[in-house]
Order: C-alpha cells, then structure tokens, then sequence
C-alpha cells in the first residue's frame, strides 16, 4: 500500500517526461485558443467571468468539486481523455458558453455546473500525470503520494497558465488542492462511479465539441449562435415559399433590389482597375458609326442605346424627354405595337443613362401615346396625352403602370388626338396645356383631371370654316398667357389663352407666321439662359424639308401696333433647307447658337447658327444594331439633357433611343462665353432686315431690329 | 390598385440571372437566413425545395453547369450560410458605428468575382458576377 520512497527516482524521472508532455499540450491549448478568439472571442470574458463565481460560489463549488475530484483524481481513465485536444478547450467553452446561453446572472447553476465541471477536468488531468506512472495497481497509493508533491506539480507555473483560465481557476485549483481531502477521497473509488465519470467525461466532449462546430459554422456571429447550429437544415416548404413570393414585401423588395443589382453591374467603370497595369487603349480617339468626324469640340459621341426587344419592338417613338430634376432619365413614349396586340396599346418607357438594358419605370396607356412630358415642377410626375383624347399622368412611386389620373373623354375635354402638351407656371401655380389636332385647348389642374380648367377652340384667322389643327405648341417662357401653335397647313399662330387688350383669346388674328408649306413638326422657343435676352426667337421644322428662325413679336407690341383687319405674314429670319422631312429641332439649353435637329432620312444635327447656317457642324447616324436586324429608319424626335446640354437622345419609328455626347464647342456649361449671345444677336440683325414683312404689313408693326 | 403579377417581377429577377457575367442569383430571408429563391446554384441538400429554384431557362441551366464548373460557390446552402453570416457580421459593425445606420449595398470584390448584397429589412438578393475583365 505505501511504500512512495523506492519509487522516487523513477517518479522523477517521469516527471520530467511528464513536464515536457504538458509543454507540448499547452503549446496546443495556446494553438487553439487563439484560432478561437480568432473567431471573435475576447480572452478576458472567459477568466472574467470565472472570477466571480469562484468568488460567490466558492462554498459549493468546492463541495462539488471534492465529490468529483474524488473520481477524477484516482482515475485510470485519465490518460484518454488528457490525450484528446478536447481538455484544452474546455475552459474556453466556458466561456463561450456562458456568452451563448446569454449572461451569467440569469443561470447560476447551469455555470456552476460547468465550472465545477471544468475543474474537475483539470484535477482529472493533473492526478492523469501522475497516474500514468504508476497504472492501475499503484492506484490505491495515490493518497501519500499526493500528499508529497501534488502541490509541486500542479501549481507548476507550465501547467497552470493555459490562456484566459490561467489566474482564475488555476490558482483556485491549488487553493482548494491544499485544503481539499481530495486525496482521501480518491482512495473510495468503485467502478460504479469510474463509469459515471467517464460518462461525465464524454458528456463534456460532445458539449465542447459540438461548441467549436457552432463557433466554426456560425463564423463570427455572437448573436447567432442559437440559430446556427440548425442553419443549413431550414429549408422553406411549397406553402411558405408561396406565401413569400407572392407577398408585397417580396415583391417590393424584388423591385427596388434588383434596380440596384442592375446599377451595379451595369456601371462600366471599374474602380479596382490599376492603370500601371496592362496597356490601355485610348477609345476616345475611335472614329466609327456613331461617331461623328470632325474637330474635337464638335465630336459627337454615341454613348448608349436603349431598346427593349420585348416592348420597344416595332413601336414608333412619339416623345422624348429629360427629366429635368434627374438627368440621367430619359422617358420614351411609344406607339402601339402590331407584334404584341394583347399589350397595352400605349407605352412609356423612362430609361435610365446607367443602365440601358432595362427601363427604370415602365407605364401603360389604354391608347397610343403621342406626346409625354416629365412634369417640371414635379419630379415623380409624368404627363402624356393620347390618341385617344386623354390627358393621363403617371407617377413614378406607383407601382402600377397604369396612369394614376386620366382625363375623361368627354365633350368638354378632347375627343382628338393629343400631340402638343405642356405645363406652364410657376412651381406652386401650373397648368397642364393640351390641344388636339380638332383644335381645341384645355387647360388642365394637376390635382383634378376630371374637368378642364380653361378652355380654347383655335381657329385660323382666315378660314374659318376650317379647323385649325395645331401639331406643335410651345410656349414663351416669358409670358405664359400665349403660346405659338404650328399647325397642319404650314402656319405658325399666335394665340392667347385669355382675352386681353386688343386681342380675344384663341388665335390671334393680326398676326399669322408664315413660312412651312406643310405640317409643322415642332416649335423651339430659344431658352432664356444668356446675359442676353434672345427668347423672342424661335426655331420650327417642317416635313417641307426645311428648319426655320422666327423672330416673334410679343403679344403686346403687336396689340400696341395693330391695325384691324389685315393679316399680318410675318416671313422667317432665316430658313435652312434640309435633303429630307425635318422631324424636330431643338435649342440647346446652354449654348444660344447651337440646336440640334433630326430628320426621315435618321440623321442628327448639330448647327451652330454663328458658325454656319447653310451647313450643319456635326452630322451623326446612331449606330445599328445587326442583331435587331433594323435598317436605318427616321429620326422622330430629338430631346437635349436639360441642366448641362451636353447630351443629347434621338429616337424614330424603329424605336430605339440613342444617347450622344457632344462635344465641348456644341453643349455644356463648360467653355461657354457671353460673347456667344452678342454674336447671335447681330447675327439675327443682320438678318432681320432681308426678311420683311409680306406687302400689306404698316410699318408700325415693325419692332425695331436692335430693339430689345 | 391593381399591382404588377408577382410573375412579372419574378422575370426581372430571371432577367439579372440571364445577365451576361451573372454566375448566380440567391435571395434570403434576413432574419432567418433561409433560402427564397436561387439561379444558378445546386442544391446539395436533398430536402431543399425545388420550387425555391428558378424554372431554368434553355440558357440559364447550361450557364449554371459551367459556373459550378469553373467556381468554387456551386452550393446554394454553403453560399447561403456564409453570406448570411457575413452580412449580419457587416450589419453588426454597422450598427457598432452608429445606432441609427442601416446597411444598404454590399459589394465584395475577390479575385475570381464580384457579390453584390442587397440588404433590406426583410430580405437579401446575393449576385454573384465576373468581374470585369481587367
């Protein structure tokens, strides 16, 4: 039973070997634990939060621990368990299992019970050292033996220090080592309670284990550790996955989400790229359809096409225009298409500059839409009117694509086609302007459709049994109360929305511009932007092959010179004679020589009318596509970006809008000089005195040339 | 109000999946990280539900053969859980930063492609792309 003293060299011996075990296995703990905290585990919590229960429960831990440090101590099973990686990383459990099961305050037991559980492990492994040596017939020795070096070994300082665990419970573990009757104890052992504690022991293994595979799985989440372990297996059955899908949640998520996925991998720029790497082709210089040729500044580049083959196949395109708050948003307007008889007839398309492939929003009408406009004053507003008569507005926070508002069709709105549509005012007080080709005018509030607020029937001054079927409006930004209305016979009009001094409301009948000897195709009254005011001239393009530069009276002096009775033709300043129907023309918004001007023949054109007026600066053909399989067809309509003028869309009957860029000398606020305007100026002097007015004309109703 | 049929709105998600340079779509439930929808994935798991799939178009299911060829992320459930978790850990430091934050694009670039993650209160749409030849 007890004879300690024969065996103490070899015992020493052991334990050096022993000592060098430990070394390696603690080299591991380390290994170990720091992938743990790698994982996202601060080391203080774990001995942190030992602390305080050492020092609450110190009583009943110890008691716990002598019932099951008894076991462990005199255990032959030591060896295994000390063997696996497993012991090192129970303390660490602790801790992390106290951060899962989610504070220690709300399960003291359960953590006492891990703690004593922890300890005793260590106790298991410490009294394992011994044990090896002597295997299972010297167990009954162990008493003495402990007795005598026990504290030696254990409060080593290689083998208490394992990471976080180092000063809390290894230090307890002596304290109690000392005072503890472990050693008795240990001498009661039965077989009976050496299977309870190797079912303790691989109780802990299973929890440790099962721990470190959460902590693998879950990665880094702390909060997550409850859902983790069962993440992989939830899986949604038929009924959920219905309900999802369907749901409107869903659905707006899908929306909004894939915009941006589309956004994201539609931007071409690659912010990753490092120029020092690879060779770089300078693509600007590239000369190709598309591009037009020429000096630098008045290159026009082609930049994007947008083109749906699902909806914008063969669909005429009726409108374009900027948004004028966004102006990467471009809207579209079709005509019906014979392929898809079942879609709705109308179609609005908004295209975004970024991605081309999709259209940001897409709006239906009943009827062919003619004309859309993006509200001014209104961002998500969008407004269009039909073949059918109706005056329709969408709204770009709706999901549906149906219009939100529609005028009705009845006797006192339109019953005719809609082709010129606008919205005049000011921001707090604006009217939708609409007129249809019987020649009738409405004034419409934004808020109510259902009636319109100003009514106007148009007729030409000088046939009055005709309609007078307008094509094209437009009105001065200076004053609201009267607009220009090109019409189907070639005659531009002047015509009063009210009654005033002088004039009755409807087409004013002193004053006719005459000059189109076909219907003309669109109306530009030159934007007011400049150091100079040049809002009195106008551009108009016809199907008679021609673009024409109108000087306008304003409503006043016309009333203030009036004579009764005559008809005043006024000629046009200038008239550019194109080889095809010219479909619109357009100011730039910036630059107040350059307009822009498309054609049947599908050509852009760029003017800049103090360069020349007999030939365009820059001619352009959007690009085809080989795939559509489309040849090249007319351009129908032309809009310029709004803020900057540097971009410009084009579209005609094959329904595609192309996007050009234009040079720096043909748009852009960049570069622009007040000289510009001074020169337009003179230049419009010069011509103003060739272009008379027509014999019958008093003299009074000249405005003088250099006049304003 | 009559809203968009759901097939509708599902077809632009079929749409980004048939992109050029898209591997795979997934979609997520935020809270519980379970599998809505996917393109381009296989399901590993034999209990996954099929109808989470998107019905594969001609094109769409010989892509999805050559991306589980050429990338590492064939799986919808492995890809789901490690997203999952990346992008609660992201939300976590997001809200670490400042309380009231949300997180509202993910984009990781790697070597081989890019992710993009659309968080949303509800919901996450993962795509996975080339990158662009650089």
């Amino acid at each position: 039973m007890s004879d300690p003293r024969s065996r103490a060299a070899a015992i020493e011996e052991k334990r050096a070997k022993l000592l060098a075990i430990k070394r390696e296995r603690e080299q591991r703990n380390r290994d170990l634990q720091s992938s743990r905290q790698s994982l996202g585990h601060t080391p203080g919590e774990g001995s942190g939060y030992s602390t305080p229960i050492r020092t609450t429960d110190r009583k009943d831990i110890d008691n716990l621990v002598n019932a099951l440090v008894g076991q462990g101590r005199s255990s032959s099973t030591g060896p295994r368990d000390g063997a696996s990686p497993a012991r090192g990383s129970r303390p660490q459990s602790l801790g992390s299992g106290g951060q899962l099961s989610g504070g220690d305050a709300t399960s003291p037991i359960r953590t006492n019970g891990r703690v004593v559980q922890m300890v005793s492990s260590q106790t298991q492994t410490m009294s394992t050292d011994d044990t090896v040596t002597y295997n299972e017939p010297a167990l009954p020795k162990a008493k003495p033996e402990v007795a005598m070096y026990s504290r030696a070994v254990q409060t080593s300082e290689e083998w208490t220090p394992p990471g976080q665990q180092s000063t809390g419970v290894g230090d307890d573990t002596v304290d109690w080592e000392g005072q503890s009757t472990s050693p008795r104890t240990s001498k009661r052992i039965s077989k009976r309670e050496r299977e309870r504690e190797d079912e303790i022991r691989t109780n802990i293994r299973r929890e440790v284990e099962e721990e470190l595979k959460a902590l693998q799985l879950g990665g880094t989440d702390a909060l997550g550790g409850t859902a983790e372990p069962n993440f992989p297996s939830r899986t949604l059955n038929d009924d959920e996955l219905k309900a999802v899908t369907s749901s409107e949640d869903f659905l707006d998520f899908i929306e909004r989400s894939s915009k941006v996925i589309e956004r994201a991998l539609e931007t071409e720029y690659d912010i990753l790229k490092d120029y020092a790497l690879g060779s770089m082709i300078d693509e600007e210089d590239e000369d190709g359809y598309g591009t037009s040729k020429g000096k630098k500044g008045r290159r026009v580049k082609e930049v994007a096409q947008f083109y749906s083959e699902r909806w914008s196949k063969k669909r005429t395109i009726t409108s374009l225009d900027f948004s004028p708050k966004f102006p990467e948003l471009i809207l579209a307007s079709y005509t019906k298409s014979p392929l898809h008889p079942h879609d709705p007839t109308g179609l609005l398309q908004v295209w975004n500059i970024h991605t081309p492939s999709t259209p940001e929003y897409t709006f239906h009408s009943p009827s062919d839409i003619c004309v859309a406009k993006f509200s001014p004053f209104h961002p998500n507003l969008i407004l269009g009117g039909t073949y059918s008569g109706q005056v329709l507005l969408w709204d770009t926070r709706s999901r549906n694509p149906a219009p939100v508002q529609r005028t009705p069709l009845t006797g006192s709105g339109h019953t005719h086609p809609i082709y010129c549509l606008d919205i005049v005012g000011t921001q707090n007080a604006h009217n939708i302007i609409s007129a249809s080709t019987d020649g009738v005018v409405c004034g419409w509030s934004v808020d109510m459709l259902a009636q319109p607020q100003e009514g106007l029937e148009l007729q030409a001054p000088d046939k009055k049994t005709e309609d007078c079927s307008p094509t094209a409006i437009a009105f001065s930004e200076a004053d609201p109360t009267y607009f220009l209305a090109g019409t189907e016979e070639g005659s531009i009009y002047t015509c009063h929305r009210y009654d005033r001094a002088g004039a009755k409301a409807g087409v004013d009948q002193r004053v006719v511009y005459r000059g189109h000897t076909a219907p003309v195709m669109s109306i530009d009254f030159h934007p007011q932007r400049g150091p100079l005011d040049l809002g009195d001239l106008v551009l108009s393009s016809s199907v008679d092959w021609s673009v024409k530069l109108w000087r306008v009276k304003p409503p006043a002096s016309v009333a203030a010179g009036g004579t009764t009775g005559n008809i005043h033709a006024v000629k046009p300043l200038l008239e550019i004679a194109r080889e095809d129907l010219v479909y619109d023309a357009r100011w730039n918004p910036v630059r107040p020589s350059v307009f822009a001007a498309v054609d049947g023949a599908g050509t852009l054109e760029l003017w800049d009318l103090n360069l020349d007026v007999e030939v365009p600066v820059a001619k352009v053909v959007p690009s085809e596509d080989s795939a559509r399989g489309l040849a090249r067809r007319g351009l129908n309509k032309v809009a310029w970006e709004k803020n900057e003028g540097k971009k410009v869309a084009v579209g005609g009957l094959d329904g595609v809008v192309t996007l050009f860029e234009v040079g720096a000398d043909l748009g852009g606020t960049e570069g622009v000089k007040a000289e510009e305007w001074a020169k337009l100026k003179r230049a419009v002097g010069r011509w103003d005195p060739k272009s008379a007015v027509v014999a019958g004309a008093s003299a009074g109703m000249f405005s003088p040339v250099n006049g304003r | 109000m009559a809203h968009t049929a759901p097939d509708e709105t599902l077809a632009l998600l079929t749409r980004i999946g048939q992109k050029p340079g898209v591997q795979s779509t997934l979609i997520l439930s935020r809270e519980t990280g379970a599998i809505v929808r996917t393109s381009g994935l296989v399901a590993n798991d034999a209990s996954a539900n099929p109808n989470a799939t998107l019905p594969p178009a001609a094109e769409n299911g010989a892509e999805g053969s050559i991306t589980e060829k050429k990338s590492g992320l064939q799986s919808a459930e492995e890809l789901a859980r490690l997203v999952w978790g990346f992008v609660n850990a992201a939300g976590t430091m997001i809200n670490g930063l400042d309380e009231n934050d949300e997180m509202k694009l993910l984009r990781l670039r790697t070597k081989k492609n890019e992710l993009v993650i659309v968080p949303d209160s509800k919901y996450l749409l993962v795509v996975v792309h080339d990158t662009p030849p650089a």
